[in-house]
């Protein structure tokens, strides 16, 4: 134990410069270290791709084939076609890119609504933190889900954008709640005490020194609010509560259950299967990964050490 | 004791205070939407060929206001109205109460997801313990990745597969509505046998898809107990096993027991996508529906209903948590 | 030649003299870390004589504890317990009896007090509930009279022992944990204790006191007490003879006195002139040159104090010094013995 303890104290004395370069490397390092998280890792970036250039590859309006309805698996279709005779894959690739924006984005206003909310209410606490952490209350209060559904009635998701903001807004309490604690612990320390004796900023205290080192958390948190945007997003579009105004995996799913019965029409079952499979694919792509993300930012985790 | 009782006041007061907010964020939606709807309702019921009065009278019963009032009259109207639990009026279902619906609709969701719950929290819990306790062996590593992946599942890609491969592929179960409608509801065996049947993939969907979350959550809590000083003391005190083991246990269910109770309250809420696909007449699915028809009373009606659930389970867990950990009573 | 051998047998009789507790032969404990195996305890050859009090002196991380823990077979991963052999009253070997047969050891016949002693209590039952659990682990009959004497133990200690005995681990502070510890590892009448830092974290007044009391039970119940430590006061204090540690292997041992007197061993100078004494001039206590051992120094077949030692010469470099006799039963490990820096 008192060995173990020694080298980790030799590892802290890097240079700054020497770990920004290395966290790169030991990013990398820790994804091919399994084959498994390579697999995930590559999954990402094929699905990323396809959210870029995917609707490069296809004319706006995706063609129609009246002669092929629910054609089966062939090389000209590889996922089959759908109840207008459009291509199932060209539905999946161009419907990426709403899918993955809009879930980033969520999770990018899920990251920085929760950690612009908890930075200042740990830092300032006081009436702002007990008007923060009211409000965080009512949002871990209120099932998010239903709410999402609730509010499907007055806004309009046809927008990445209006979708990602939507999901930040009902998303963030949790992670104001967990970067609040962790402001408030770093508070006390040595360094936190120093920069305030110093008389420097509090806005330079909280973005300078406290933000980097909650941001292992965040990073974090990120890829995990992507996943969860994700589902609920298609989730979403799956029970037809946001009007089908744009192509989605969601809005395949909810036609090939609901429309094209495609439980009881096996002709139909390219149509259900083909988002099923591109949603499994994904979160088997993302599990995968996490488990590297998870050595990158929490060391502790590191199965050898 | 003082203290419990004053704590106990605060948080009922608090809970209180939160399902008002919830319940002004319904009746403001419904103020917001577009075409205003209680107006709509108003100008169909003329139309009907009702008189300006008996309209008023109806859009107030279903409503809970009149459309002429100022706002904060029938902000208050509402409100009052939802403290004697009328949460008023259907419009598709009609001349029905919407707490006679929501309430006929509860047990459903209450059936089916407690038992998935229990069921998935039990079997969730074993395997994280084992797949702690053997977490450098291939079992441990395969229970650990089988638990991310079920966690990482969606709930309405595991409903639809499972449905597409027991009632499509291999047509063992029955697929959609809660019971054989050609049966007579009533206490008899064809009957129970028929909502036991279609009630199997439902609980499933739910247990299979919160099972990941509780073995994950279980097994990182053993994790962090065994790395404890106590546990080593305990063992070089020479505790016999099955004391230490209950050491563990006792140590590391202790987090999860108020995630249990936590979800308890969620579980209203938390059913949305298996009662779509199996077509479960439950909460989430009268929520859908509302929404659907723009039955909008009934809307905030679920609506509040799956809030008051989280926030009632929110103050009983706080206080059954002080009861079990020692660290929190006093 | 012939007066060293002449020592060595003049030890070996009173080795076979004196009834030994624990009589621990070649001692290996190896760490495994992504930085390659690091030898934790390198052949360690250790006696502790009934009724004595032992100190072993070494800086953090120079593998006292683990030595300790390889005496009672309870080397956590990823350490590992790679040789030796652990006698009990010259009797059986600690590393091979059963599971079953050393968790009865643990506890009744060998104490412990822990480093984190603070921290050694089940935090969600009450300190009683613990004894209790403790003694129906060890089939002690009457549970009754161990809580009468688990009380009595606590009193001698200075805490007010119902109150304690009614407590969670939260309730109490940080001393009396401690002291909580200390009542734990002697409720079974054991009669090997070990200590490991065990009032390191305690304040100087606390401390005295509790040494105190251990001083006091030893002599009456003639215990059999080795007591880790890096404070070299504390064990000039307490103990009758020394082990000097430094990475992992005995650099010199003897009688207390002898040890402390006559230092033989660089490091164990460098220890002795890095106490600052109250009365005199705080510059002349003076700090150990150089850095702990790392990974890097157990790699090289040399001495592995070379790095830090004011007296080395290149024959350092190449071999390891082995413990050998200077005095009756005075051994140190260096090639240097006799010169001065």
């Amino acid at each position: 134990m008192g060995t173990t303890s020694t080298m980790k104290s030799i590892k802290q004395f890097n240079p700054k410069a020497y770990q920004r370069q290395s966290f790169w490397r030991a990013a990398w390092k820790a994804i091919s270290r399994k084959p498994g998280r390579l697999v995930g890792f590559i999954i990402i970036v094929i699905f990323t791709l396809m959210a870029i250039v995917g609707p490069y590859l296809f004319p706006k309006e995706l063609p129609i084939d009246p002669n092929a309805i629910y054609a089966p698996l062939s090389w000209k279709y590889p996922l089959g076609t759908d109840f207008e005779g459009t291509s199932n894959l060209a539905l999946i690739i161009t419907g990426a890119r709403y899918v993955l924006l809009a879930a980033a984005l969520g999770a990018l206003f899920t990251v920085v609504f929760g950690t612009v909310l908890g930075l200042v209410a740990g830092y300032f606490l006081g009436w702002s933190d007990s008007v923060i952490m009211r409000i965080t209350d009512f949002f871990l209060t209120v099932p998010s889900f239903p709410l999402l559904v609730v509010l499907s009635t007055v806004w309009n998701f046809g927008h990445p954008l209006a979708m990602g903001f939507i999901l930040g807004i009902t998303g963030w309490g949790g992670m104001a709640r967990a970067v609040r604690s962790q402001t408030l612990s770093l508070r006390e320390r040595g360094f936190i005490e120093a920069a305030r004796g110093l008389g420097l900023s509090p806005f330079y205290i909280l973005f300078r020194e406290i933000l980097p080192n909650v941001s292992s958390y965040i990073g974090m948190n990120l890829l995990t609010s992507i996943t969860g945007c994700i589902y609920a997003e298609v989730g979403l579009f799956f029970l037809g509560v946001v009007p089908f105004h744009v192509n989605n995996w969601g809005v395949m799913l909810n036609m090939a259950v609901f429309s094209a019965g495609a439980m009881s029409s096996p002709s139909a079952l390219p149509y259900l299967l083909s988002p099923l499979l591109a949603l499994l694919i994904l979160t088997l792509g993302i599990v995968l990964f996490l488990d590297a993300v998870d050595e990158m930012f929490n060391p502790r985790l590191r199965e050898d050490a | 004791m003082k203290d419990f009782l004053i704590r106990l006041v605060w948080r009922i007061f608090s809970g209180i205070l939160m399902v008002l907010a919830v319940a002004s964020l319904t009746f403001f939606l419904v103020r917001m939407m577009p075409g205003d709807p209680v107006n709509a309702q108003y100008n169909q019921l003329i139309m009907q060929g009702m008189t300006p009065v008996q309209a008023e009278n109806q859009v107030k019963v279903m409503y809970g206001f009149i459309p002429k009032e100022p706002v904060g009259q029938q902000f208050v109207n509402y409100i009052l109205n939802l403290l004697h639990f009328d949460f008023g009026q259907s419009i598709s279902y009609e001349g029905v109460s919407v707490s006679h619906i929501i309430v006929s609709a509860a047990p459903w969701t209450l059936v089916l997801v407690f038992t998935g719950l229990i069921a998935s929290f039990l079997i969730g819990v074993l395997a994280g313990v084992i797949a702690a306790i053997k977490r450098s062996s291939p079992f441990g590593t395969s229970l650990t990745v089988s638990g991310s992946l079920l966690h990482g599942i969606p709930q309405f890609v595991m409903g639809l597969l499972l449905a597409y491969l027991f009632t499509t592929l291999w047509p063992l179960l029955p697929f959609g509505a809660p019971y054989d409608s050609s049966i007579d509801p009533g206490f008899n065996w064809p009957f129970i046998s028929s909502l036991f049947s279609h009630a199997v993939l439902p609980v499933f969907t739910y247990a299979l898809s919160s099972y990941g979350g509780w073995l994950l959550t279980m097994k990182s809590s053993v994790i962090t107990v065994l790395g404890d000083d106590f546990i080593l003391a305990s063992e070089i005190r020479g505790l016999k096993a099955s004391t230490r083991v209950g050491y563990i246990a006792h140590n590391a269910i202790l987090p999860l027991f108020t995630l249990f109770t936590l979800s308890i309250g969620f579980m209203f809420g938390g059913s949305v996508f298996i009662e779509n696909i199996f077509d479960y007449p439950g909460l989430g699915n009268l929520l859908l529906k509302s929404i659907d028809t723009r039955d909008y009373p009934l809307m905030s009606g679920a609506f509040l209903l799956i809030t008051i659930a989280v926030i009632l389970s929110n103050i009983i867990t706080d206080f059954l948590y002080s009861i079990v950990d020692p660290r929190i009573r006093r | 030649m012939t007066n060293a051998s002449s020592a060595n047998m003049e030890n070996v009789i009173e080795e076979k003299n004196q009834d030994m507790a624990i009589s621990a032969r070649n001692i290996n404990v190896v760490y495994s870390t992504p930085t390659g195996q690091i030898p934790a305890v390198r052949n360690v050859d250790i006696d502790l004589p009934k009724g004595s009090i032992t100190g072993i002196i070494g800086e953090s991380g120079s593998g006292k504890s683990t030595l300790i823990m390889a005496i009672m077979n309870a080397v956590t991963k990823p350490g590992k317990i790679e040789s030796g052999s652990v006698i009990l009253d010259g009797k059986e070997d600690m590393l091979k009896l059963s599971t079953e047969q050393q968790r009865k050891i643990r506890g009744k016949k060998i104490g412990f007090v822990f480093q984190a002693a603070q921290n050694s209590l089940n935090p969600l039952r009450r300190v009683g509930q613990q004894i209790l659990d403790l003694g129906r682990s060890h089939d002690v009959k009457d549970l009754r009279a161990l809580i009468k004497y688990a009380k009595e133990l606590l009193m001698r200690l200075g805490l007010d022992a119902d109150r304690v005995l009614a407590s969670y681990q939260h309730e109490l502070s940080g001393g009396m944990r401690q002291r909580v510890g200390i009542m734990f590892a002697l409720v079974l009448n054991a009669d090997i204790v070990f200590l490991d830092e065990s009032t390191t974290a305690l304040d100087m007044l606390s401390q005295a006191s509790v040494l105190e009391i251990i001083r006091e039970l030893q002599k009456e119940k003639k215990l059999t007490i080795a007591l880790v430590s890096h404070d070299i006061g504390v064990i000039a204090d307490l103990s009758e003879r020394i082990e000097i540690f430094y990475a992992g292997e005995i650099v010199e041992e003897g009688k207390t006195d002898d040890v402390l007197a006559n230092p033989q061993h660089p490091y164990t100078r460098g220890l002795i002139r890095a106490i600052p004494k109250i009365s005199g001039d705080i510059d002349s206590a003076e700090p150990l040159k150089g850095a702990s051992p790392d990974y890097k120094t157990y790699q090289q077949p040399g001495c592995l104090f070379y790095d830090r030692c004011p007296i080395r010469t290149d024959e350092c470099l190449k071999k390891r010094p082995d413990l050998t006799h200077i005095g009756k039963s005075h051994k140190v490990a260096c090639f240097r013995v006799g010169v001065h820096d």
